[in-house]
């Protein structure tokens, strides 16, 4: 039973994680409009700066200034919202599918920058020995794990209450206005380059934090991490859990997460020997489909969007919710 | 019908949280094997770990136990592969896990998830010289053992068979990942200190379209000869390309590119001057024995990467489980390695008969050395295989051994480097 207690934690401290990251994502893709193809380099640099300021010496490389935990998180979500921001200044212009494109190519050159700045980064044999928070309060990795799960969760909850506020506040409707229609925003009045560069820095600072907490959590950090794959799994869960609903977000990590691992422990324990080696495939068909399933059946998401009509009385009819 | 109705209940749980738990028993011996069943080279790697589990069950299982490998897929994402590794440590309580290939996938499981639990871990594959590093330190507890030699090892080899061939000034290209990075720098170290200078080291990262400008950077330093470590993928795209600007064909390649597919695609008239480097010592009965009985299984040679360190590291696990007991712990089944491959104990074949007849000595306390597929393996405190090494050439036919170079001669030239 403590076996299954303890997978549990786990499992639910890895999909919290993926969850923050998910809600970073849906800042910016669900109530913003903003395509971005880069979710792996934020959570990388989120990663990599909190390895930098609080990972232990060494000589090989530049950081490793074992800061105190604090400092090291903030730094990394501050990397992280820096990287963004400089990112952002030069691709916002971009519409969708440039965006993604743009994006996308910055994560790929990050990726090769912490590749192969063996001097900046470990190079591709990554960094490691992170001191993992408040270890020395408890006893053993048992109950430690369990109270590093509380402390994901409590933050999952700040940033999910946070971002629910922010998106029913009249400056969440103005991002939802650029989304629909930015010309129209313009037209009100609104900074459209100004709001859009905001909520891109301030969803990929929360990707960041979900990279932080992943180091925090590993105490090691690899260039495999931020691999293409990661936006592709963090994408998925938002498209399969529902773009522009926070509680969308969180299930599409909790559903996407465990139908990647189950699928593998299923085929493990379940599939006939003789197929047992082609499990890995089987596993990758099997995600795959349900993604392309949920794309074709139920594009709005499992909890799709829902706009909370605003009682002035004298609202547009045509008001409804959009499939971004 | 009880346990069904778990089973059923447990899938059903499973299903909605990506866990569920079986209940520990004592037969069958759980085993968790984590590698990279979905990319193309790491299927052979798992089918060969497979393969010692089956003739070790049908040499009467460990201690008298049949074996249970539960294996799981890492897709090369540390995510996937941890989380795999924690199900079968938690869940299905294995005590040892072979696993992973990646450095960057088997790190994160040796920290996070098998050393804290207490369980062994051998792998195959990974060379990171990190892991060598959190092994000095004390941090892998001597539950970490791999038949894979590091990149130590293999440069060293490999600027051996370059002096020996009396190259003077060499070019390196090496694969972008954390295996080639580390030979870069250290065959970059080695290369000096024996006296052959480094023209140039370029890396060579996966999946690029061409790779024009890293040869045309390595036909500027005009060297005698070029040291391939890379996989066979981009090393044909490499090679190919390198041969087609007009590239000398003298070329020192690592044990990964000893593959078929290496020499049919880069062709065999420009590979007459090719020497590969290998840390096997296919001179023992029983490393021929597991080439031949891995063409009787597979029908075909062994000759993807990995698959003989693979062979070893699953036989000296389970051969290890057995002289611990059924009910031994992690840290009990790493304490046996070295009466496994106690150099001064009864020689053992890797065949089924050589399995009963290790299993039998180890029953009645006796030490053995077991003859695997990388020879008589041993490991060094920060369970490193320190092996003997092999020089190997491409031929019409296959790929054929051409110099042995003993265990006693690694280990001095090694010495000489530093």
């Amino acid at each position: 039973m403590i076996g299954v207690i303890s997978y549990l934690a786990f499992f639910g401290t890895v999909a919290a994680i993926l969850a923050i990251a998910v809600l970073g994502l849906n800042l910016q893709w669900g109530n913003t409009g903003l395509f971005n193809g880069g979710v792996a380099a934020f959570f990388g640099a989120g990663a990599y700066g909190a390895m930098m300021l609080g990972g232990p010496a060494d000589p090989q490389q530049l950081g490793g200034f074992a800061l105190p935990y604090p400092i090291a998180f903030a730094g990394g979500i501050g990397l992280a919202a820096l990287v963004a921001w400089a990112v952002g200044l030069l691709t916002l212009r971009l519409r969708h599918d440039y965006l993604a494109i743009a994006t996308f190519g910055v994560a790929v050159a990050l990726e090769a920058v912490a590749r192969n700045a063996e001097w900046l980064t470990g190079g591709a044999k990554g960094m490691r020995g992170f001191p993992r928070p408040f270890e020395g309060l408890f006893a053993d990795q048992f109950t430690y794990n369990l109270a590093f799960l509380g402390f994901v969760v409590i933050i999952l909850i700040a940033v999910y209450a946070g971002l629910e506020r922010l998106v029913r506040s009249p400056y969440g409707r103005v991002l939802r206005a650029i989304r629909e229609d930015e010309v129209a925003a313009r037209a009100l009045g609104k900074n459209a380059t100004r709001l859009r560069l905001e909520a891109f820095v301030l969803g990929s600072a929360i990707i960041g934090v979900a990279g932080v907490l992943y180091v925090s959590f590993y105490a090691f950090i690899s260039p495999q991490d931020m691999a293409p794959i990661l936006t592709f799994q963090i994408w998925a869960m938002l498209i399969v859990g529902g773009a522009g609903n926070n509680r969308g977000a969180v299930l599409g990590a909790f559903l996407i997460w465990g139908a990647w691992t189950s699928s593998g422990f299923l085929l493990s324990k379940f599939a006939p020997t003789a197929v047992q080696i082609y499990t890995g495939p089987i596993q990758y068909i099997m995600i795959g489909s349900v993604i392309v399933g949920m794309l074709l059946w139920r594009p709005q998401g499992l909890l799709p969007e829902r706009i909370e009509r605003t009682k002035t009385g004298n609202e547009a009819p045509g008001e409804n919710a959009s499939q971004g | 019908m009880k346990t069904r109705y778990l089973r059923q209940l447990a899938v059903a749980a499973a299903l909605t949280v990506g866990g569920a738990g079986v209940a520990a028993a004592d037969c069958p011996v759980k085993v968790g094997v984590a590698l990279p069943t979905s990319v193309d080279w790491g299927k052979p790697i798992a089918e060969t770990a497979l393969w010692v589990t089956d003739m070790i069950n049908e040499a009467g299982g460990v201690d008298g136990c049949p074996v249970e490998t539960i294996l799981r897929d890492t897709q090369v994402d540390a995510k996937v592969g941890v989380d795999a590794a924690k199900a079968m440590v938690d869940l299905d309580k294995v005590q040892l896990m072979m696993g992973a290939v990646s450095s960057g996938v088997t790190l994160p499981i040796l920290t996070s998830v098998t050393v804290p639990a207490g369980v062994m871990q051998i792998s195959c594959c990974s060379s990171s010289t990190r892991i060598t590093g959190l092994a000095e330190e004390g941090s892998t507890k001597g539950l970490w053992f791999r038949t894979f030699a590091t990149s130590n090892v293999q440069s060293a080899v490999l600027t051996k068979l370059a002096k020996d061939a009396g190259y003077g000034k060499v070019t390196v290209f090496y694969k972008n990942d954390d295996w080639g990075q580390d030979m870069a720098s250290l065959l970059d170290n080695a290369l000096k200190a024996s006296g052959v200078e480094v023209a140039a080291s370029i890396a060579i990262t996966d999946n690029q379209p061409s790779y024009r400008a890293e040869v045309t950077e390595a036909l500027g330093g005009n060297p005698d000869a070029v040291i391939l470590a890379l996989y066979p993928k981009e090393g044909i795209a490499v090679t190919r390309e390198w041969i087609s600007l007009g590239g000398t064909t003298k070329m020192v390649g690592a044990n990964s590119l000893r593959s078929e597919e290496f020499r049919d695609a880069v062709g065999m008239q420009y590979l007459g001057d090719f020497i590969g480097a290998d840390t096997s010592s296919p001179r023992t009965a029983s490393a021929s024995a597991f080439v031949e009985a891995y063409k009787a299984k597979f029908g075909g040679e062994p000759s993807g990467p990995g698959l003989p360190n693979s062979f070893d590291a699953a036989a000296i696990s389970l051969l290890a489980y057995h002289a611990a007991g059924k009910d031994a712990t992690g840290a009990e089944i790493a304490a046996k390695v070295p009466m496994v491959t106690d150099p001064s104990g009864v020689p053992v074949d890797a065949n089924v008969e050589g399995f009963k007849k290790a299993m039998a000595l180890l029953s009645e306390g006796k030490p053995v050395s077991f003859q695997g597929g990388t020879g008589a393996v041993t490991f060094d405190a920060n369970g490193d295989v320190s092996a003997p090494a092999v020089s190997w050439v491409f031929t019409e036919s296959g790929i054929d051994e051409k110099q042995y170079i003993p265990l006693e001669e690694v280990n001095a030239f090694i010495q000489s480097l530093n």
